[in-house]
C-alpha cells in the first residue's frame, strides 16, 4: 500500500499527517508528505532563484522545506521513521531535485517503509493529481480546515476537487481527531462493498469499532435498507470483523452528516453518478465533505487497474 | 483533446488577433490616416496581449517588431533602431550592475549594518528596513532590492521563532516593509526602474525635454523622504506585531554575519565601482547618455573581476529588456503615426463635460487610469503602452509633460490591488512567508488612499 499526505503547513494538515503516519505504521505502508509551493510568474524567476541561494548562504530552509521538515518530526514522533542526531545535520540541505521537477528527500521507516518528503511547485490541485497518478498511489491524505465561518467555501475547494477527481481512494481528513470509531456507509452497490471491506481492513489495523450504517430514502424501504445492512455485516463477519449495524431513514447526505456527528471517520464508495448528474444533483460523497464536519474517506477503485491483479499480487 | 486544451489556453492570441483584423477591415475613424488606423490596429493587439498574456511578454515585443514591418508602418532599420536606444542600453546596464551588487554578499553587511544602528527594537528595524530597501531600490530596482533583502528578512524571522505561523504578523510586517520600502522608491532615481528610463526616452524623443539624472533625483526624492516614515508607520500599525523586542534575533544575526569574516577587498571594489557609476550618472551622463555611463559601470565591474559573464548571463533577466525594447518602439511609432494624439484627443473630448480637461482634476485622472491598468499589465508595459498617450493629453492640454510624466511613473507603481502586477510583493510571496490572503487586498485599498 502506499499512502500520499498533503500539506500546506497548517495545523489542521500536520493533524492529518499524525494520522496517515500512525495508518502507514499499523499498515507497513510507503508513505509521501508532499507541499505545493505556489507557481512563481516566469518575470520574476531569476530574482527569487537568487532570493533562494541567498537563503541557502544563511543557512535558511528555502521556502517550503520547512513544513516537511515539520512534517518528517510528527512521523518522527509517533515512532514511523527513527531520528538521530548525525541525521539531522545532514538533513537541513539534503532536499535535492528529484524526478519530475521535485524536490525530494527519501527516508526509511523502522519495518522498512519508504517515507519520501516532496516539494512540487504549481497549482495545488493540479500537482497534487499529477504525483497521484505518477506514483500510483492507493489513498491520498488532504487536510481540510473544516466549518469555520465563511471561508470555508474557498479554502476547501482544494480538497474537495482532489477528492473529486484523484484516481485512487481519497481521506479528506477534516476536524480529525480520534480514529477508534469508523462509521461504514453502505447502498449495496459494489463500490460501496469495497468500501465497506476497504474501510474495515482499516478500522481493524488501527483497532477502532466499526458501525454500518444503511440509508432508506423513504420510510417504506427501511426493510431493504435494513437487508443491505446485514449483509454487509455478513461480509464483515465471513473476514473475522464485527460490525455494529444501523438504519436510518431520510436524504443520505443530511443523514450521513447527522450520524457522523457520533463517529470519527466516515467510509463511503465514490459515487457511481455520471458527470452530467454530479453536475446537477451533487453526489452524496462530496456533499458530506463539503458540509459535514467529519473526516471522510472516499474509496475508489483504482482505474486501469484489475482488481483480479491486485488480489493476486498480495 | 490535448491540442484543443493548447488551443484553449491561447484563446486570447486568437481572439486578440481576430479584433486585430476586424479593426483592419473596419472603416477608418474620423481625423486618423489609413496608416494611422493600422498603427491603432498594432497598439490595441498589443494591448490586449499584454494583459492576458497568451504568449511570454518577450514574445509580445517580438510581436511588435514584427507588426510593426509587416503593416508597413515602419522599416526594418527603424524598427531595430527603437529597440535598441541608449534608454534600452540604460535599462540593460541598470539590470546588469544590479546583478553584479547582488552577487555579492552584501546583504548580510546590510543587515548588519541595518541591526547595528537600530538595536533591537521591532519598530526601530521596520523603519530602517523600509528606509534602507527604498534607497537601494531607488538605485538598482526594486526586483533586486526584493531579492537582496528577503533572505535578511527570512532570517530575522528565523531567529525569532522557526515557527513562523506564531509569529504571523511580525513576518508579514517584516516582508512587506521591505517589499513596500522597495516598491515605492522605485521612482527615486531613473535607474530605479526600466518604466523611469522609458519615460526618459519619451521626453527626449517626443518632446525634446531633457531630464538629467540629477534633475530627476531633486524631483522625485522629497516625496519619497516623505512617503517612508509613513509607509513604516501604517505597516507597523496594520501588522501589529507579537513580539516587540528582536534582541535574541539581532544577536543570532551579528553571530550568523561574524562568521563570514570583515568585508572582503572584493566586496570593497564592488561598493566604490557602484558608487563610482552612480556619481558619473550624475554628472556627465546627460552628455555621454545614461546607457553609455551604465556600459563604462559594467566594463568596470568585469575588467575588475568582480563579477564573472557566467553570472551576469545567468541571472539578468534578458526577456525583460526586449519587452522594454518593443514598448518604447511601440510608444514611438504611436507618436509618429499620429496614433497617440488622436487618442489623447478622443480622451479629452470625453472628458472636457467632466471638467478634468486641464491641471489637477487631469493629473488625478491620468494617475487614475495608470494606476488601474498597471494592476492588470507590469508597470513597465503601462508606463510604455500609456506613455504617450498621458504626454500627449498633458501637452494638448497645455499642462507640463514633465508634471505628467512623473505622475505615469509614479502612479504605475501604485499597483498593490493585485499581487501579480507589483515584483517585489510577488517575490515576497514567493518566499512562502507570508500567510495567503494576507497582503494583497486590505493593503492595496490603504496604499490607494495614501497616495491622495
Amino acid at each position: 500500500m502506499k499512502i500520499l499526505m498533503c500539506t500546506d503547513g497548517e495545523e489542521y494538515a500536520e493533524s492529518a499527517i499524525r494520522f496517515g503516519g500512525r495508518l502507514a505504521k499499523e499498515m507497513s505502508a510507503d508513505i509521501s508528505v508532499l507541499h505545493v509551493r505556489p507557481p512563481i510568474s516566469p518575470r520574476n524567476r531569476v530574482q527569487l532563484t537568487t532570493a533562494r541561494k541567498k537563503l541557502g548562504e544563511w543557512n535558511l530552509e528555502i521556502p517550503g522545506v520547512d513544513y516537511l521538515i515539520r512534517a518528517k518530526e510528527i512521523l518522527a514522533d509517533i515512532g514511523l521513521t527513527k531520528t538521530s542526531p548525525i541525521m539531522e545535520e545532514k538533513l537541513s540541505q539534503a532536499f535535492r531535485i528529484g524526478i519530475h521537477g521535485a524536490t525530494e528527500l527519501h527516508l526509511i521507516g523502522l519495518k522498512g517503509e519508504l517515507v519520501r518528503l516532496r516539494l512540487r511547485e504549481g497549482h495545488p490541485v493540479d500537482e497534487i493529481l499529477e504525483e497521484t497518478d505518477l506514483g500510483d498511489y492507493d489513498l491520498v491524505i488532504v487536510g481540510s480546515r473544516g466549518h469555520k465561518g465563511f471561508s470555508t467555501h474557498f479554502v476547501g475547494s482544494t480538497a474537495l476537487r482532489v477528492a473529486d477527481l484523484a484516481v485512487c481512494s481519497v481521506l479528506i481528513a477534516k476536524n480529525i481527531k480520534e480514529d477508534d470509531d469508523f462509521l461504514l456507509c453502505t447502498d449495496g452497490s459494489r463500490l460501496s462493498e469495497k468500501a465497506e471491506i476497504t474501510g474495515a481492513e482499516m478500522a481493524q489495523k488501527l483497532g477502532a469499532k466499526m458501525t454500518i450504517l444503511s440509508i432508506a430514502e423513504e420510510k417504506s424501504k427501511e426493510d431493504e435498507a435494513a437487508k443491505l445492512a446485514r449483509r454487509a455485516e455478513m461480509i464483515l463477519a465471513q473476514m473475522g470483523i464485527k460490525a455494529k449495524q444501523k438504519v436510518r431513514v431520510g436524504r443520505p447526505s443530511e443523514e450521513i452528516i447527522d450520524e457522523a456527528r457520533d463517529h470519527d471517520i466516515v467510509v463511503m464508495g465514490s459515487s457511481g453518478s455520471s458527470a452530467v448528474k454530479k453536475f446537477f444533483l451533487g453526489s452524496t460523497p462530496l456533499k458530506v465533505i463539503e458540509y459535514g464536519e467529519c473526516p471522510v474517506l472516499i474509496v475508489r477503485e483504482k482505474r486501469g487497474k484489475i482488481s483480479l491483479q491486485e488480489t493476486s499480487l498480495s | 483533446m490535448s491540442f484543443l486544451k493548447e488551443l484553449a489556453k491561447r484563446r486570447w492570441l486568437f481572439i486578440g488577433l481576430l479584433v486585430g483584423a476586424a479593426l483592419l477591415s473596419g472603416p477608418v475613424p474620423e481625423g486618423l490616416t489609413p496608416t494611422g488606423m493600422r498603427a491603432l490596429t498594432l497598439v490595441i493587439v498589443v494591448f490586449i496581449f499584454f494583459i492576458t498574456e497568451p504568449i511570454p511578454l518577450p514574445g509580445v515585443a517580438l510581436f511588435i517588431a514584427i507588426g510593426q514591418v509587416l503593416l508597413g508602418l515602419e522599416r526594418p532599420t527603424a524598427v531595430a533602431q527603437s529597440f535598441m536606444s541608449d534608454s534600452v542600453f540604460f535599462i540593460m546596464g541598470s539590470l546588469m550592475i544590479a546583478t553584479a551588487l547582488v552577487k555579492q554578499n552584501l546583504d548580510k553587511r546590510i543587515a548588519l549594518a541595518i541591526v547595528k544602528m537600530t538595536g533591537p527594537s521591532v519598530h526601530r528595524i521596520v523603519f530602517a528596513l523600509v528606509a534602507f530597501s527604498a534607497l537601494l531600490a531607488s538605485f538598482i530596482g526594486e526586483h533586486t532590492v526584493a531579492a537582496m533583502m528577503l533572505p535578511v528578512g527570512a532570517a530575522l524571522i528565523n531567529y525569532t521563532n522557526r515557527d513562523w505561523r506564531k509569529i504571523r504578523n511580525l513576518s508579514t510586517l517584516i516582508l512587506l516593509s521591505i517589499a513596500y520600502g522597495a516598491m515605492v522608491a522605485g521612482a527615486g532615481t531613473p535607474s530605479g526602474g526600466a518604466r523611469n528610463a522609458i519615460m526618459l526616452a519619451y521626453w527626449k524623443k517626443l518632446f525634446e525635454v531633457n531630464m538629467t539624472y540629477f534633475e530627476w533625483i531633486k524631483f522625485a526624492y522629497p516625496m519619497l523622504l516623505i512617503e517612508v516614515p509613513v509607509i513604516g508607520f501604517i505597516l507597523y500599525r496594520t501588522f501589529s506585531p507579537e513580539t516587540k523586542d528582536l534582541s535574541p534575533a539581532v544577536a543570532a544575526l551579528k553571530e550568523k554575519v561574524a562568521e563570514s569574516g570583515p568585508i572582503s577587498s572584493k566586496e570593497w571594489l564592488a561598493i566604490v565601482i557602484f558608487l563610482f557609476t552612480v556619481l558619473m550618472w550624475m554628472t556627465i551622463s546627460d552628455t555621454i547618455g545614461l546607457g553609455i555611463t551604465a556600459l563604462i559601470g559594467i566594463l568596470l565591474f568585469l575588467v575588475a573581476g568582480v563579477v564573472k559573464w557566467e553570472d551576469l548571463n545567468n541571472n539578468v533577466n534578458w526577456g525583460t529588456i526586449l519587452i522594454y525594447g518593443g514598448a518604447i518602439s511601440l510608444g514611438i511609432m504611436m507618436k509618429r503615426t499620429g496614433v497617440a494624439e488622436w487618442l489623447s484627443h478622443a480622451f479629452l473630448e470625453w472628458v472636457a463635460p467632466f471638467g478634468i480637461h486641464k491641471g489637477i482634476p487631469l493629473l488625478i485622472a491620468i494617475s487614475f487610469m495608470t494606476i488601474l491598468m498597471a494592476s492588470f499589465m507590469s508597470s513597465g508595459a503601462t508606463v510604455g503602452v500609456l506613455g504617450p498617450i498621458t504626454l500627449n493629453i498633458a501637452s494638448l492640454s497645455g499642462t507640463s509633460v514633465i508634471v505628467a510624466g512623473f505622475i505615469t511613473v509614479i502612479s504605475s507603481s501604485f499597483c498593490f490591488l493585485t499581487t501579480i502586477a507589483s515584483p517585489a510583493c510577488n517575490i515576497m510571496y514567493g518566499s512562502g512567508y507570508l500567510s495567503k490572503g494576507i497582503g494583497s487586498l486590505r493593503d492595496g485599498n490603504w496604499s490607494l488612499f495614501r497616495l491622495y
